[in-house]
């Protein structure tokens, strides 16, 4: 993804250092994040109910 | 007017005097802190594998680990400390460009006698020697004890010390020096970043685990003659599952100390707190992503296993799998990273497991795969981030190669020191416990005291 800022040195940076820092990523990120968390709770829900519906025949 | 001058300059120097003294007691107490918190890491480790070991190896199991703490300390007083300052440079031992390694330095500053005395022992002057060593010793013990539940109840208490001594005191230390030290040539030639050790220390001690597990091999009962394997269960999962969550409270003590406080002599900045490479830090860096690093982990062994003890080690192999890069991670990305590690823990350490390898708390698994997938996916998404302080051209940058080369140097500093101890205590006996022993119990054959004098009673609930 490469260094956030034009020239690869750490004495040019004095604010957000992480990956990604001014662009899109971030927020693609933690778009991509909710809809994982959304998913799963939603395929772990079906299991957990097919579990009681087998325990209940 | 002079007069005036002159008392002003002597309270600007009276409270610069005072900031010193705030300065230096503050760097001297974060360190010190980071100390007992790392103990609780050992603490979590022992109650992990005691919980995972059969009740009739419960204190044996126990013992050995206390005893790897008991060990790391001294042996790391007496040469571990110098293997970090003396090995950077690779076997040369020579000086590095950051002027604070080599055999010499490690001479002047790390040994316990001569010269470099008065920085190993009680002295007015020097208020960072003793926390420095004191939080490298308790990193020595995470290794230790990360080797220590892999092998319970078949190992030789002796011969399981010596691995642990070899491993905390020389095999993660040489790990360290080289990518883990700002002269550290996987660091100056390959820009190799570990900030949180995911390499160095994890995926060290999980493949020196693994070298010992082939020498020792598998408990009693745990392949059948078809080489199909049984599920040997703890005899207390919930204590293991706190002894987890122990593991994590202590790995926030584990992390703090990766960090360079500013203000020092021997800090990067007067203003800045760096990592241990003189690069930038935050301890707010690190809350962001230790969070984001232990939900993804559990949330992914939830959906994978629904397992209470995977999801506790998925919480860790979260952790882990973002550890090199805590201090470049944007939250939301650690937490898709250490999401993927809690996935792939459980098919990873069944794939070790149909290879014939007995690795009774995952121990391989957790800390060494998580730990090359840390180093690994950090070359993926930092490459281009400067390794060290400089100007660009003038230091090294993070790269996938480097990383990976990081990662085969990290595995082959882990694996072939097991391997070779391991062989060699197999060879004199000292290796692994006698099958009737094994049979009949560790504790009562070698332990004085009893775990349960009174077994586990199903007790009935007070009458209404």
């Amino acid at each position: 993804m490469g260094f956030p800022y034009p020239e690869a040195d750490w004495e040019l940076v004095e604010g957000a250092m992480y990956m990604g820092a001014g662009g899109a990523l971030p927020g693609i990120y933690t778009f991509i994040s909710i809809l994982i968390c959304i998913y799963l709770l939603w395929a772990c829900n079906r299991v957990e109910w097919n579990k009681y519906d087998e325990a209940g025949e | 007017m002079e007069a005036q001058i002159a008392e002003l300059t002597a309270r600007i120097a009276e409270l610069e005097s005072k900031a010193s003294v705030t300065n230096t007691m503050f760097a001297e107490t974060y360190y010190y802190l980071s100390i007992p918190l790392m103990i609780i890491i050992h603490a979590g480790f022992l109650a992990y594998e005691m919980g995972a070991t059969r009740m009739k190896n419960v204190l044996s199991s126990g013992m050995k680990n206390i005893l790897a703490f008991a060990f790391m300390v001294p042996t790391f007083y007496w040469f571990g400390w110098w293997v970090y300052w003396g090995f950077p440079t690779g076997i040369t031992f020579s000086a590095g460009p950051a002027g604070i390694s080599g055999a010499e330095y490690a001479n002047a500053i790390a040994l316990g006698w001569g010269e470099s005395a008065q920085y190993m022992g009680p002295n007015i002057a020097d208020q960072a020697s003793g926390v420095f060593w004191g939080a490298f010793t308790l990193f020595a013990c995470t290794t230790a004890s990360i080797m220590s539940g892999a092998v319970i109840e078949r190992i030789q208490t002796v011969g399981f010390t010596i691995c642990a001594i070899v491993l905390g005191s020389f095999a993660w230390v040489v790990a360290a020096a080289w990518g883990w030290h700002a002269d550290g040539w996987l660091v100056t030639k390959f820009g190799v970043h570990d900030f949180g050790a995911a390499g160095l220390v994890h995926a060290v001690a999980g493949f020196f685990a693994l070298g010992v597990l082939v020498n020792l091999g598998p408990r009693i009962g745990k392949f059948n003659s078809d080489g199909t394997a049984n599920n040997l269960r703890g005899h207390n999962l919930p204590f293991t599952v706190t002894g987890l969550m122990l593991i994590m409270v202590g790995f926030w003590g584990f992390l703090m100390a990766c960090v360079i406080v500013p203000g020092e002599a021997w800090s990067w900045y007067p203003d800045k707190a760096t990592t241990i490479y003189g690069t930038p830090m935050t301890l707010s860096a690190l809350s962001f992503n230790i969070l984001m690093g232990m939900g993804g982990g559990i949330i992914g062994s939830y959906a994978y296993t629904r397992d209470p003890f995977w999801m506790m080690s998925g919480c860790l192999a979260g952790l882990i799998s973002v550890a090199s890069g805590l201090d470049l991670y944007w939250p939301s990305l650690t937490f898709i990273i250490a999401l993927g590690a809690g996935i792939l823990l459980k098919p990873a350490a069944d794939v070790l497991e149909r290879w014939g390898i007995d690795d009774a708390v995952g121990a391989v698994t957790v800390h060494g795969t998580i730990g090359i997938y840390a180093l690994v996916v950090l070359g993926i998404f930092a490459s281009g981030f400067p390794a060290l302080q400089g100007a660009e051209g003038e230091v090294a940058q993070i790269s996938l190669i480097g990383q990976i080369v990081g990662a085969i140097v990290f595995f082959l500093l882990g694996f072939v020191p097991g391997y070779i101890v391991s062989w060699i205590l197999n060879a004199v006996g000292m290796l692994r416990v006698p099958d009737a022993v094994q049979e009949a119990g560790l504790d009562p054959v070698k332990v004085t005291a009893q775990a349960y004098p009174e077994g586990i009673p199903n007790s009935p609930p007070a009458g209404t």
